[in-house]
């Protein structure tokens, strides 16, 4: 029997589909399935989108991924891919890959305003070290004197939630240690940021309590600003298995607009912008009110406290907004009761919230009664709807409230969950802590012991380390326009096109003459041209990686194929950079007379051949179990087992015996490489489903011996009350801009399906491009036929800061009510981001991409 | 050139009607799973549509509930024989 490779290739795809399916197929089917592995290397990978984490097989031959399929052994996705993940392979095959740096120049030398031309990585790096030199010069000037509590810096990064952990640790180290500055922010400032703030107020450590096995074990989901179905559409599938399969499920879904999960909702909700706050207040409200509250589980595991109200909106001081703020970005929380919240939540009545929200009563009722049911299992998703609000830790800490008020936490099926957008914005931007405020494991550069134990691990001396938090991602751009802020390197990720305020704050930023800017990207993105200097970039499984996800899972994989050209990744950029600085050109004379051998050292030297992260050899290659070599392009160039090293450094922050903040326990190194991932913390090699329980969580009865079988205790709080979760009261306050007479409509802005963030590397994939080939302006029939436009027809966005043209769209997939309109964010060819408002959170400093006033009409 | 795989998920009693209407479509090919409502469908592209849109019509055939992509094919060797020796 011959069988052409055609029919090879169908049977396999027809074979593994019927493996995830659980249906048997005809024995000639999988015969032909089974008559060779067509030469093909196979090995796994995280998918390079979205914070569910999926994991894809990719198959390699001849130096080129030419198929991959769902991982059937991931726990995660079982199989399953998205559209996107199936296209996976072809991000890294664009027509317009960068393979050598490219610099603005002009008559032979670096002109802000020349053209970009190619030049070596010497010349790059020379030019750039040239500007990053003079500026921290600077620096070192403005500090003389100063404590390390004062510190500033010239010199930035804006890294990224999608950086595998250990180029996000590696970047902290660089910034924070070696260059002292804490000038270092990860786009996932504009995803999680005020998740973190509230996972941090209420339990006092980082990333959610359960996992994704609650999406088998609840009875109620409630989707909180989530578009799942289209944003990670494989949980999506397995809530809706659940719904279908299980005996009185249900599916409450919370939206500002209606989206495709309005398809599978028992009670669809669209509220008013920034309602959500005060519908939250409500549930607590009624749950009080009928006497429904879990009495025990408040006595022994809750303290309750109210946030300071009235604290802006993290916008320039000078804005009319700011200096009306009685308390202007204060957070502290002040002690307060059960009996004070009560009162507090009281005004929140059902009438009162209905008319405020825009919500029918029985809609309000229906899903007040659902959290109250002591005997249902309610699991709360939520995703950019909250996290990207002038009150998103607000909204956040409300939801947990409700969940703790009924003690519906840390179980199976009782889950308040914030899904995340990038594939590492757990794992790299939040656990290493690539945050300018953080270090890694949960530490914060504020408080000297934290910045003492960094040092000791790192080997620096006492007071490297700068104690003031840096420039987060707003107000970088801020400084960059204001000349304060003079070098700017931005790597895995597209801040120009994903940035708000772009022709007030970020494009004068990055053009003005006395900053320059540098861009490391696998493609020329709106960013890239944006830039002085541009670099190419290795992606994905062009080099060995490292993600975290949403629940907690670290997931590693290997390089599976070579970059092209001269690409290298960011990971290779940072520490070769590294060795263009001298300790005597970064550190002043009274810090390296702390540590004399350092003098005459390179950074790279005092980094990252510090004994610790170059401590395991590199054999020429990397091998797995079953025998399959793999290259691994750092560790060949740098002589060592480069990613290795760099993990096994990063355990000594969250895994040693005299760590400070315990809870983040991860694993030996290989332990990854074998597993399909594994759930932090992880203990005696045992991942944790849930968190702060007893029986699930190890930790609970380290930190609490008293503790009875299956009961709680809330460890991150341990030292600040003794383990127990904060109930905050945060009232509803309005939003910075809302609609009026001229701009008459609310601008909320996001993302589709088929296309991830700003569209860099789905809009190079054909059939994903096709797709979904234009942004279009989603909005409502009757708003449309009110300024004489009709489906399909071009119309000018407005708002105060600029204009964008755009199709209208009436009967797509996203039906906004009268009042707002949606413009998905990853088309390059109308930025969005011209139109949005820089307001952020004052607490977490997250952008509201959300909400803003704008006008439509016809172009 | 695409070779895709994907399920198809109809109710179990509509299966074998479903099946016959997306064979009908260009590339499409049925493998089996119509008795319990999930079909495991190949599909290629073919000159007169590529698999992706072929994928998009399919979840807008009148009875599929969802449709889950499970393997991807983008190779251009395709109608290279597999030599005798490497299979059975």
């Amino acid at each position: 029997m011959k069988v052409t490779r055609r029919e090879f290739i169908k049977s396999q795809a027809a074979v593994v589909a019927a493996a995830s399916a659980g249906v048997t197929l005809p024995a000639s089917t999988t015969a032909i399935a089974q008559s060779g592995d067509e030469g093909l290397r196979w090995d796994k990978a995280p998918c390079r989108f979205c914070g569910t984490g999926c994991s894809v097989l990719v198959g390699v031959r001849d130096g080129r991924i030419v198929a991959s399929q769902g991982d059937p052994d991931a726990p995660v996705n079982r199989g399953l891919n998205c559209i996107k993940g199936y296209f996976l392979p072809k991000i890294m095959y664009g027509k317009d890959r960068l393979t050598q740096p490219l610099l603005r120049k002009k008559d032979g030398k670096f002109d802000k305003n020349g053209q970009f031309e190619p030049v070596t990585w010497d010349e790059a790096f020379d030019v750039m070290a040239e500007k990053w030199k003079a500026a921290i010069a600077k620096s070192m000037e403005e500090n003389k004197g100063k404590p390390v509590e004062k510190m500033t810096s010239r010199v930035g990064m804006f890294g990224s939630g999608q950086w595998t952990v250990w180029e996000g640790f590696a970047a902290s180290k660089f910034m924070k240690a070696g260059l002292r500055s804490n000038n270092l922010d990860p786009n996932a400032r504009h995803c999680m940021a005020s998740a973190v703030g509230a996972f941090i107020r209420a339990f006092g450590i980082d990333e959610p309590m359960g996992c994704y096995d609650d999406l088998e074990h609840a009875d109620v989901f409630v989707l909180w600003g989530s578009n799942m179905a289209e944003m990670h559409p494989i949980l999506w599938s397995r809530l809706t298995d659940t719904r279908l399969t299980k005996p009185g499920c249900e599916v409450h879904v919370l939206s500002t607009y209606e989206h495709r999960c309005f398809d599978l909702a028992d009670n669809p909700m669209v509220f008013k912008p920034q309602t959500d706050l005060a519908i939250l207040n409500y549930i607590a409200n009624y749950i009080i009110q009928n006497k429904a509250y879990n009495q025990e589980f408040i006595e022994k595991h809750v303290q309750f406290q109210t946030a300071t109200t009235d604290i802006g909106y993290g916008l320039r001081p000078e804005d009319p907004r700011e200096q009306k703020a009685k308390h202007r970005g204060v957070g502290k929380k002040l002690p307060s009761s059960f009996e004070e919240f009560a009162k507090q939540v009281e005004p929140y009545t059902l009438d009162y919230v209905s008319e405020l929200s825009g919500v029918p009563k029985k809609n309000l009722l229906r899903l007040a009664k659902v959290y109250a049911d002591p005997n249902k299992k309610v699991s709360s998703y939520w995703t950019m709807g909250f996290n990207q609000h002038t009150r998103g830790v607000w909204v956040n800490g409300n939801l947990y409230n409700v969940h703790l008020l009924m003690g519906k936490i840390s179980e199976p099926g009782n889950s308040p969950f914030s899904l995340t957008g990038q594939p590492s914005a757990c794992g790299t931007a939040r656990e290493v802590g690539t945050f300018a405020h953080r270090l890694p494991a949960d530490l914060v550069v504020k408080k000297k012991a934290h910045r003492d134990f960094a040092e000791k691990i790192w080997k620096l001396p006492e007071g490297t380390i700068p104690g003031k938090p840096g420039y987060h991602a707003v107000l970088m751009h801020r400084m960059m326009k204001d000349g304060k802020m003079n070098t700017y390197w931005q790597l895995c990720n597209n801040n120009m096109q994903a940035g708000a305020n772009m022709n007030e704050e970020s494009y004068p930023g990055w053009r003005n003459p006395e900053v320059f800017v540098t861009v490391s990207d696998p493609y020329p993105t709106v960013s890239a041209q944006a830039a002085d200097l541009i670099l190419p970039t290795a992606m994905w499984t062009e080099k060995e990686g490292a993600y975290g996800n949403a629940e907690r899972r670290t997931q590693f994989w290997r390089q599976q194929v070579a970059a092209p050209g001269e690409s290298k990744s960011d990971l290779w950029q940072i520490m070769e950079f590294s060795k263009r600085f001298k300790m005597e050109e970064v550190w002043p004379e009274e810090l390296l007379a702390k540590k004399p051998e350092y003098r005459g050292k390179t950074l790279y030297e005092v980094l990252f051949e510090n004994g610790q992260v170059n401590r395991f050899p590199y054999e020429g290659q990397i091998t797995d179990d079953r025998g399959n070599a793999y290259e691994n392009h750092e560790s060949e160039h740098f002589g060592f087992y480069v990613q290795k090293g760099l993990f096994e450094e990063y355990r000594l922050f969250n895994s040693a015996p005299d760590i400070i903040k315990k809870g983040h326990e991860m694993a030996e190194f290989q332990a990854y490489h074998r597993a399909r991932g594994l759930r932090w913390p992880v203990i005696d090699g045992k991942e944790t489903l849930w968190r702060f329980r007893e029986g699930y969580d190890p930790h609970v009865a380290e930190f609490n011996p008293e503790v009875k079988k299956g009961d709680l205790y809330f460890y991150g709080n341990h030292k600040s009350n003794g383990g127990r979760a904060n109930i905050i009261f945060a009232p509803y306050e309005p939003p910075a801009e809302s609609p009026d007479q001229e701009y008459d409509l609310w601008l909320c802005t996001g993302r589709v399906l088929e296309h991830w963030h700003s569209g860099s590397m789905t809009r190079r994939v054909p059939e994903l491009y096709r797709a979904v080939p234009e942004a279009t302006v989603f909005m409502n029939k009757r708003d449309a036929r009110k300024r004489h436009l009709r489906d399909g027809q071009i119309a000018k966005i407005a708002t105060r800061r600029g204009e964008i043209l755009a199709r209208v769209e009436t009967r797509g997939r996203n039906r906004p009510p009268r009042g707002l309109v949606f413009i998905p964010w990853f088309d390059a060819s109308r930025l969005v981001n011209k139109l949005t408002l820089d307001a952020t959170d004052p607490l977490s400093k997250e952008t509201d991409y959300k909400k803003c006033a704008c006008k439509v009409v016809r172009a | 050139m695409n070779i895709c795989s994907c399920v198809v998920h109809t109710r179990p009693e509509r299966g074998a009607e479903i099946a016959a209407r997306l064979e009908a479509m260009p590339g499409v090919e049925v493998h089996g799973g119509e008795p319990a409502g999930k079909l495991v469908v190949t599909l290629e592209d073919t000159a007169h549509a590529q698999a992706v849109d072929t994928l998009s019509a399919i979840g807008a055939v009148e009875g599929v509930i969802n449709t889950v992509l499970i393997y991807h094919y983008g190779g251009d060797d395709i109608e290279q024989s597999i030599p005798e020796e490497d299979h059975p």
